[in-house]
């Protein structure tokens, strides 16, 4: 059956600057929020969005996001006529189809494109912190009549050099555009969101391929290549909460603003829900010595301590006479008694020990996962 | 048939009068607990934490809508996959067929011979537990009986009249049974039979057509209570959490024993899990104004009043001033700006309006029934 849409996210980045939170398994499937990983977000709005296939593109450390996603049930993407496929590099005769570049990693899988045959492509990433409608995107390329529509957000000028920065006309038809510029001639950052055509997609990559092979990138092989040849290229002005967890004082931060009921993001608005793979666990416990202050609680989490500006994730144990200010804590995390914690972000299955101060002047303490700091009393 | 397989019979069908109004559009099945359980996923996980892949289960047909919402694919329980099965049942239907005469067991013995299993489990969701089946079967497989019946030491005040009292001798095999207002002896302590059975699946269905001839019971739990006044049955004790639910304030109890660290350990963190139906909610939200005391909390909610010894479930709001006190709040409740609740049950969708006072007592709860505005203060209690 030809699908209209196909979505495909790029989720196999190594994600280094997040150190140690990155070591072992891939960014997307870094925990947030309490109860999601990063990638939730960009999969729960496939399927608000109506989109029903989608393949993850994975690379470095897939396991635990492999695990995440499964057969998709989670976000609904288990049904008879949708489905999430993980597509990993693999051997061929051809030789090794590791992925070079975000254009190279959908070259390496045209295979599975075409078996879904789709007119449209969305090229998304598994690392931001977003709600979009994607349909309402692909109605634009539409109406367009465009080739290529990228995702735009503007950004203080001041930042712009970090970005892809797109220069437009005044009907949003993309001009001309940077890869971080040195002096960016606007603040439309792309958000790495694109709606391709798939059959012209399919012959610019495979033409390139079948000669030097340079297109490697999105941003800086295949969007300038569109504009030269002068394919139809669009902006699509998105406005609203979006956040790359790309740094740990990004993803504390993203974190930290999460926590209020007034986000931006409105985690509370039914017509577009987050869903994430659920785990089993009892509601959470608060006890006779606790005390919880603006702060996030989620399933099977005991709290005997005071908690205030911070995120609780599932399982997570809090002892008696400890403090966790400001910080997040990950999945499965057992802090001790008298702990004190500030600022921090907890890996998942971290171990404190009692009487532990985990706390950094001007930084953001970071504890990997399973870590283990100071020792564990035996008792309870 | 298959050695060592099991299968199962779900059911509870008596009415439970004492546990209305929470009974009026639902069984005691699907009865919230502990905020965000149901009763039945007590059995229902038991079930699967045994790796017993087909159920049978009987319902009263009045309020199975909400059974039906309740365990919709059976993917939760693990009854979705490609060789496990349920199958539902009305009791209804079973009376109907007796009173015209109809051998009125054929579906279950249809069941049980189709489902080739060599022994079969039945159960209920009225007395409250996380046991291990498996364990029970290694004991019945031992003890070489055609039935095992699991009963727990209790101690008298828990009891109810229609509740089967057991005695058990040296080896291990009852010696009787009777009902609770029926026992003489004065011990502190008897054997509360839990009506969870395990028989073997070609005996029962021989009983199961002697019995259709001979008027036997409808309800298969009172079937097989009956079969151990003449059948050598051996008895397994089951030593952890059991709450006996049959009525308003065993009901309340039974929650407010999840307040109980040990307790809640006993019937939530053993090597049994506990599966329910599966709902993405947000992470619950304590604000800077609230205040929680010795209380449980499901997702999804917002917290900005005082709670002390509550239980909370999913998607409830207590606003500002709210103190919540030894009550249970079933999903999407709000309780509004320095409204004050204690010693009660509220059902789902209730709504208490700013500065209203609703109070009860720890033998008598105030219940408020699903889908209640509360504008006037409610003082009960005293009965």
């Amino acid at each position: 059956m030809k699908t209209e849409m196909l979505a495909m996210i790029l989720a196999g980045g190594q994600g280094t600057r997040l150190g140690k939170l990155t070591k072992n398994i891939a960014k997307p499937a870094v925990p947030f929020g309490g109860r999601y990983r990063i990638i939730d977000f960009t999969l729960s709005n496939c399927i608000n969005s109506g989109i029903k296939n989608v393949g993850v593109i994975t690379q470095y450390q897939p396991l635990e996001l492999n695990n995440h996603i499964g057969n998709g049930a989670s976000w609904g993407l288990d049904g008879i006529d949708s489905g999430v496929t993980i597509l990993q590099p693999y051997s061929s005769s051809d030789g090794e189809k590791w992925f070079e570049g975000t254009a190279h990693a959908i070259y390496q899988n045209i295979a599975y494109i075409d078996q879904t045959d789709p007119q449209y492509v969305l090229i998304l990433s598994g690392d931001h912190i977003y709600k979009m409608n994607y349909e309402a995107m692909l109605e634009e390329h539409i109406a367009n009549n465009a080739s290529l529509t990228v995702a735009v957000i503007e950004v203080p000028l001041k930042e712009a050099s970090r970005f892809g920065i797109m220069n437009t006309d005044e009907n949003d038809r993309i001009i001309e555009f940077d890869e971080k510029p040195a002096e960016p001639k606007s603040n439309l950052a792309s958000m790495g969101i694109y709606i391709f055509n798939w059959g012209r997609l399919r012959n610019v990559l495979l033409n390139n391929y079948s000669k030097d092979g340079q297109m490697l990138d999105f941003g800086k092989h295949v969007i300038p290549s569109y504009l030269d040849a002068g394919e139809n290229v669009y902006a699509y002005r998105f406005e609203g909460y979006w956040k790359d967890v790309g740094t740990i004082e990004s993803l504390w931060e993203a974190n930290m603003e999460f926590i209020s009921l007034d986000n931006e993001l409105q985690m509370r608005d039914k017509s577009w829900r987050m869903f994430s793979k659920n785990t089993i666990s009892p509601p959470h416990f608060i006890t006779e010595t606790a005390s919880v202050s603006n702060s996030l609680v989620v399933d099977g989490c005991y709290v005997a301590g005071t908690v205030i500006d911070s995120i609780l994730s599932t399982d997570v144990q809090v002892k008696v006479g400890s403090t966790i200010e400001s910080s997040l804590i990950m999945p499965g995390a057992t802090i001790g008694k008298n702990v004190k914690i500030k600022n921090a972000i907890i890996g998942e299955n971290a171990i404190i020990g009692d009487n532990a101060v985990v706390y950094k002047e001007n930084d953001i303490e970071v504890i990997g996962y399973s870590e283990v700091i100071g020792v564990q009393s035996d008792e309870d | 048939m298959k050695t060592k397989k099991m299968c199962a019979i779900l059911g509870n069908v008596s009415e439970f009068k004492g546990l209305l109004p929470l009974t009026e559009e639902r069984p005691l099945d699907t009865l919230p607990f502990d905020c965000k359980y149901r009763l039945i996923d007590f059995p229902l996980s038991s079930i699967a934490n045994a790796n017993i892949n087909s159920i049978f289960m009987i319902f009263n047909d009045k309020g199975s809508r909400s059974v039906f919402d309740h365990i919709g694919g059976g993917k939760e329980w693990n009854l979705d996959s490609l060789k496990n099965s349920y199958f539902v049942y009305f009791y209804q239907d079973f009376l109907k067929q007796k009173a015209q005469g109809l051998p009125y067991y054929s579906a279950i013995i249809d069941y049980l011979e189709k489902s080739e299993a060599e022994y079969t489990v039945l159960l209920g969701s009225s007395m409250l537990c996380a046991i291990d089946l498996r364990a029970v079967l290694k004991t019945h497989q031992k003890q070489n009986n055609k039935m095992t019946v699991v009963y727990k030491r209790m101690d008298r005040e828990k009891l109810s009249a229609n509740n089967h009292i057991i005695q058990v001798n040296k080896g291990g095999n009852t010696t009787s049974v009777q009902a609770f207002d029926q026992v003489l002896d004065k011990d502190k302590q008897l054997n509360l039979s839990m009506d969870i059975f395990i028989v073997q699946t070609e005996w029962l269905i021989e009983q199961l057509i002697i019995g259709q001839a001979n008027n036997s019971p409808t309800s298969l739990i009172e079937f097989l209570g009956e079969k151990m006044l003449d059948t050598q049955t051996t008895a397994y004790e089951y030593t952890g959490y059991l709450s006996n639910i049959d009525d308003v304030p065993s009901y309340y109890q039974a929650n407010m024993d999840m307040l109980d660290a040990q307790k809640f350990n006993s019937l939530m963190y053993t090597k049994q899990k506990v599966y329910t139906k599966r709902k993405n909610e947000v992470p619950t939200y304590y604000s800077e104004h609230s205040s929680v005391k010795n209380s449980q909390c499901a997702t999804g909610c917002i917290i900005e009043g005082s709670l002390d010894s509550s239980l909370i479930s999913r998607r409830s709001i207590v606003k500002k001033g709210a103190k919540v006190k030894q009550t249970i709040v079933m999903s999407n409740a709000q309780i509004e700006e320095n409204a004050i609740v204690e010693y009660a049950i509220l059902d789902k969708n209730v709504k208490v309006r700013a500065g209203v006072k609703i109070s009860g007592t720890a033998q008598n709860p105030v219940v408020i029934e699903k889908n209640q505005v509360v504008e006037q203060d409610v003082i009960g209690g005293n009965e």
